[in-house]
């Protein structure tokens, strides 16, 4: 039995790729900088990037089943606006009502999860493509985040609520200053956790895959498709909920402009991650790497005093990076693919040169 | 069965819904807002389309292809940086305001600069699309994140007014009262609508769109053709950049941004289908129409600012509805002859030898 | 609508469908045709394009209505046909290009929708992986089912949809040229594979044009024809000259045209080799001449015709055309050299669906209706479009007409239109019947005819041997990439059953 079978260790190394740049971007840094290693910056690498990582396992999830999901930075908008809303007195900015934070929370996941839900029906039930009907959704949402807000930023949140985003769970006192164990830090972690148990060991996880790979095989296995789709609309609304809520926690403060235009470094971090935007390929914990990698360059870059405004500009290459070596090991694997099948016949094998053929 | 001709006529309706829906429109806020159908009015209608307009052409030739360029604001971005960074004298950045680089170039070498720029730049997301295999959804999205961060990087995100008058002209200027934005879009259009339609090239774009296989075996080469298209929207998405920074007389860091999801919106609701091979020019013209009186209606409607984005997002999002139930219907039509061949081919499919 | 009816009940018949027709606007598609599979055999049907094999099978797995007829399984009549009741009735079918989860691994697709949990009610994946491979040895089946399945050979995936369908309790399996990419080595994996489940009691109806491999394999064979059933017979009781005969007919009026063949040679291929797809192929090809090649899939056939035009690679010899060299790097250079070609699969290679018959038409010929500034000269166009139109009889509302909207034969015709418009010196023609109705079918005769009369040279790859007959001058056979054998009109030795063995690589009687 023939088949390809590429160098292990190089296919390997292919499957993988994410964690050999983390760890590259991570030697890198080390080495280029002495405080980048520092207990504070270490500490600090995940929370600056939790709302961001957040979006990122919400497209994680649309991509498993072939799907986008662009309107997730409004949601992110829209559901931090609506809680400050109903937090704040109206002195602060807020309608005064001053509802207890708990409550909010819920009430702001359900909006996430609404919106979603909405999303999922069009592109499923009504037929609606799915990037148009998010493009739409995106501009509908951050436009309902201008118009819900006081035109200015709300801020002074209770510690409840901003508990989430900005909370510290320890503080590590060492020579070199303080490791802060943050509360968004580790919820990021959980969440990946949750969504990696979730996708990998469920049957709906699973069914997830199977929608992305191949849509008509996963019907005629019995799965239902549109079910599988909304679902995971619904879930990629609330992870942008949550996503509201570190943000507003993390700055205690929440303005109409949060989460605008991340949505492309978010599919960036999604796809150097290993998630294909064509569905059934790449898992969570990848798509994590790729959270840490883009949080990394973010920190590493700014503790060397780099202009920030080069991340993107080195997000964006590493990721021209990335999709250049998939497309050369397709290119690898269809050559192996080929000599193999030539392997099998003799035809033409009786001529002198092949060179010219 | 349907009659000829009641199904030529939801045939034509469907073809150019676009055209119905922007007459309604026309109707609609002509009868219920004061001066809407005034000069000035259309005047500014015009002048804000045209931006968006310029756009709209690269990225309906993309679409015209099945491909898509979303760094066509990244463009806008980086070309708007350079050009001001070119031309503007050096000073030192303070409160967030800053000079160029120094040189001081005149705008009539600035201008070829930024435009052979866009250039380029679509060059290298064509080269790498069509040459090297590349996905061109994560090909053009790196390449929006690069160019996006180059600008903000050389701008150090502060803005550089003062532009001058002669850059300004084609933004900001009037030949005869009328503004050179809105003839150079006009323009603009004329010539890709004639381009796409009764050029070799269109014709090329189109074939390539729909069926690159046939098209190769048609004698075409796909991958000059989307190297070609990739640069032509590169080129545009310049223009577009140097009009708008025109019109503003300030680089603004992150011009642009956000634009690209505007473009699209545009083009589609103009008919033109994300699937290739599909829709025209002068459709997706529609289409900026009427996204740019949809926009300067709310804006006399007296809708509060900060609502406009909210509802204009949901007009968008009922074009779009009804036009996927357009394609829903255009699905089911059609005459009843292919169905039969359609099963004789699976029958002689199925067993070649 | 299957029709109830009162059946003798046979123990040994699985499956037994009675009476059975169907017909299409225009067309026949079955007639009465009566079908019967025998618990635990390999049955193999044959029959030649368009004999209504996949129109009895489409009635057999519930996806087409038959007209009148009954289908009985096990001594039990169905009185529904519909995908599912099939299913459940134990009838599966295994196409030629097999729908799995690709990104997804073996254990996964074998699995799919019903992973085994652990106590958490989470995903087990030591039991899938067991369970799955367990299954798999039960069936005598190796493969690493945590394996994905797009790493799998074409020979895999077809065991593993075998597999797939008996896990689901599959009494019938359908098997559509499973062979058709396969070699050797692969072919007898396979077989070993099918027998084995054979022998569990497992019923196979087994699809093939490679007759040879319908003797190595199959118990018995019903030959179709023209939408009937021309017989059955045990396996050993027939031979492949016999199951040709059958499978061809005799006394049918086809379609005979006149030679037109010139003196002058235009187009020579000589001792021409392609690693992997053909070697030592020459033949020569005169003004005005029509040529038939034919061969099984795998002979060489199709890789010859599109290394001809610059689609793939030619490999290594000498073409000449008018005594120039010729080696097309692309279709641009074979259609500027005087080459067109006219591709078997039409709707992936022949025609722009979206776009109209007027640009289809054009396509070919855009370079020289280029005028001023690259303007396109629209009433040369027009002109053009609307004298094919005419000429090869296209049926269409107008030149504007998408030929998404036109039927298949008009379709055809709108390639042709595009091929003729280049006015070649030789016209490569891939199955140009195929998928056509009877009357598009002459037409398209006939503008072969007119094409060859006209001076151009036409070689016609085809699979479709009494066609050829009728159509050309010489037929050349192709078998393991060479040319086996050659059979023309001045030796008066083109007899179907001659050529047809000779394709299914029998030694044959009609040396040329």
């Amino acid at each position: 039995m023939k088949r390809a079978e590429p160098n292990r260790l190089v296919s390997l190394m292919v499957d993988n790729l994410i964690w050999l740049f983390v760890l590259g971007a991570f030697i890198a840094f080390s080495l280029l900088s002495d405080r980048f290693l520092s207990p504070y910056n270490l500490g600090n690498i995940l929370l600056r990037s939790a709302a961001f990582g957040m979006l990122v396992l919400s497209q994680a999830y649309t991509f498993i089943t072939g799907n986008f999901d662009l309107s997730v930075e409004s949601s992110l908008g829209l559901t931090a606006m609506f809680a400050a809303l109903m937090l704040v007195t109206s002195e602060a900015g807020g309608l005064g009502w001053q509802l207890d934070p708990l409550l909010v929370i819920l009430l702001m996941l359900i909006l996430g999860g609404l919106i979603g839900l909405f999303n999922g029906v069009l592109i499923t039930k009504v037929g609606v493509n799915n990037l148009l009907v998010t493009i739409a959704m995106l501009f509908v949402l951050r436009g309902a985040t201008y118009g819900i807000s006081p035109g200015t930023s709300i801020s002074f949140f209770p510690k409840e609520f901003t508990w989430l985003g900005g909370g510290t769970l320890a503080r590590i006192v060492t020579d070199d200053g303080n490791f802060v164990l943050s509360v968004a830090g580790i919820f990021v972690i959980l969440a990946f956790l949750v969504g990696h148990i979730h996708t990998r060991y469920t049957q709906f996880g699973r069914n997830m895959y199977a929608v992305g790979a191949d849509a008509d095989a996963a019907r005629a296995a019995g799965i239902n498709v549109d079910r599988v789709v909304i679902i995971v609309y619904i879930i990629a609304g609330v992870c942008a909920a949550f996503a509201g809520l570190l943000q507003a926690g993390r700055l205690n403060a929440a303005t109409p402009t949060m989460g605008a235009n991340l949505i492309f470094a978010v599919h960036g971090a999604a796809i150097i991650g290993g998630m294909s935007i064509y569905g059934g390929r790449g898992n969570i914990i990848g798509a994590f790497g790729g959270v840490l990698l883009w949080s990394i360059l973010d920190t590493g870059l700014n503790i060397m005093g780099v202009s920030p405004f080069w991340i993107d500009v080195s997000r964006g290459l590493l990721l021209l990076f990335a999709v250049l070596l998939d497309a050369l090991r397709v290119r690898y694997q269809h050559n192996v693919q080929m000599r193999l099948a030539l392997a099998d016949t003799t035809v033409g094998l009786g001529d002198k040169e092949q060179s010219g053929g | 069965m349907r009659t000829p001709n009641r199904h030529d006529l939801l045939e034509f309706l469907t073809r150019h819904f676009i055209w119905v829906v922007l007459v309604f429109t026309v109707v609609v806020f002509g009868l219920t807002i004061k001066g809407y159908l005034g000069l000035a009015n259309i005047a500014n209608i015009l002048i804000t389309g045209s931006v968006l307009g310029v756009m709209v052409i690269g990225q309906s030739l993309c679409l015209m292809a099945r491909k898509l360029d979303l760094s066509a604001e990244g463009t806008v971005s980086l070309v708007a940086v350079v050009a001001a960074w070119l031309m503007l004298p050096y000073r030192e950045t303070d409160l967030a305001q800053a000079g160029g680089l120094g040189v001081e170039l005149d705008p009539l070498i600035v201008i070829p600069l930024i435009l052979a720029l866009g250039a380029l730049i679509g060059f290298v997301n064509g080269f790498m699309i069509m040459k090297l295999n590349m996905n061109f959804f994560i090909v053009t999205l790196a390449m929006q994140l690069v160019l996006r961060g180059l600008a903000l990087a050389i701008s150090e995100g502060a803005i550089m007014p003062g532009t001058p008058a002669a850059f300004n002209w084609l933004g900001g200027g009037r030949i005869a009262g009328i503004p050179v934005s809105v003839i150079a879009t006009i323009g603009l259009y004329l010539v890709f609508g004639f381009v796409m339609s009764r050029m070799q090239f269109g014709r090329k774009v189109y074939a390539v769109g729909a069926n690159e296989d046939a098209a190769r075996a048609s004698g075409f080469s796909p991958a000059r053709t989307v190297i070609l298209v990739y640069t032509a929207s590169g080129f545009l998405a310049a223009l577009a950049g140097w009009m708008l920074l025109g019109r503003l007389e300030t680089s603004v860091p992150n011009l642009g941004i956000g634009l690209t999801l505007n473009v699209v919106a545009a083009a589609v609701i103009g008919g033109v289908s994300l699937k290739g091979g599909e829709g025209s020019i002068i459709g997706a013209f529609a289409g900026v129409l009427f996204l740019a009186m949809v926009n300067n209606a709310l804006n006399l409607m007296n809708v509060d600012p900060l609502w406009v984005n909210a509802v204009r997002g949901l007009i968008i999002l009922v074009a779009l509805i009804i036009d996927a139930q357009k394609t829903r219907y255009a699905g089911r039509a059609g005459p009843s002859a292919p169905t039969t061949t359609v099963v004789a081919d699976a029958d002689q499919n199925a067993a070649v030898s | 609508m299957v029709e109830t009816g009162a059946l003798p009940r046979r123990d040994m018949t699985l499956l037994d469908m009675r009476g059975i027709s169907k017909s299409y606007p225009g067309v026949k598609a079955l007639e009465d045709a009566d079908f019967a599979v025998r618990r635990g055999e390999i049955h193999g049907l044959v029959g030649k394009n368009g004999a209504g094999k996949s129109t009895l099978m489409g009635i057999l797995m519930g996806i087409r209505e038959a007209d009148s007829g009954t289908i009985a399984i096990e001594g039990e009549t169905l009185h529904q046909a519909s995908p599912q009741t099939m299913i459940d009735a134990g009838i599966s079918y295994v196409p030629q290009h097999i729908n799995l989860l690709n990104t997804l691994t073996v254990a996964e697709n074998i699995l799919v929708g019903n992973l085994p949990k652990n106590r958490f009610g989470l995903v087990d994946w030591k039991a899938v992986n067991e369970d799955s491979q367990a299954r798999l040895s039960r069936l005598g089946l190796k493969l690493d089912v945590r394996q994905p399945v797009e790493g799998l050979s074409v020979a895999e995936r077809t065991m593993l949809a075998i597999a797939k369908a008996l896990f689901n309790d599959a009494r019938l399996i359908i098997l559509d040229e499973p062979t058709a990419a396969l070699s050797r080595v692969d072919i007898d994996l396979l077989f070993g594979f099918v027998r084995a489940q054979q022998e569990q009691g497992v019923a196979f109806i087994y699809i093939s044009h490679h007759l040879e491999e319908v003797f190595e394999i199959c118990d018995r064979v019903t030959v179709m024809r023209d939408g009937r059933i021309v017989g059955m017979r045990a396996i050993n009781e027939i031979d492949v000259a016999d199951l040709i005969h059958m499978m061809v007919g005799g006394g049918v009026e086809e379609y005979q045209r006149e030679s037109s063949a010139g003196h002058e040679l235009v187009f020579e291929v000589q001792d021409l080799s392609r690693r992997g797809a053909y070697e030592h192929v020459s033949f020569a090809l005169r003004r005005g001449e029509v040529i038939g090649i034919s061969g099984l899939q795998g002979s060489g056939v199709d890789e010859l015709a599109q290394g001809l035009f610059g689609l793939e690679r030619m490999g290594v010899g000498d073409v000449t055309i008018a005594g120039e060299a010729y080696r097309p790097g692309s279709p641009k250079s074979a259609f500027e050299a005087g080459v067109a070609y006219l591709p078997q699969d039409r709707h992936r290679y022949g025609l722009v669906q979206l776009r109209s018959v007027r640009e289809n038409v054009t396509y070919s010929v855009l370079d020289r209706l280029v005028g001023r500034l690259g303007v396109l000269m629209r009433q040369d166009e027009q002109a053009i479009t609307e004298e094919y139109i005419d000429k090869l009889g296209i049926v269409t509302p107008g030149p504007e007409q998408r030929t998404l909207l036109l039927s298949g034969g008009n379709q055809q015709k709108v390639v042709f239109a595009k091929l003729a418009a280049t006015q070649p010196a030789v016209l490569i023609l891939h199955e140009p019947s195929q998928g056509v109705d009877v009357q598009a079918k002459v037409d398209i005769f006939n503008i072969i005819n007119d094409l060859s009369r006209q001076g151009v040279a036409i070689m016609i790859i085809s699979s479709e041997v009494r066609e050829l007959i009728g159509l050309c001058d010489r037929i050349l056979v192709m078998y393991e990439g060479r040319i086996t054998k050659e059979f023309s009109r001045a030796a008066d030795n083109m007899q179907p059953e001659d050529i047809l063995l000779a394709i299914e690589g029998g030694p044959g009687d009609a040396d040329a």
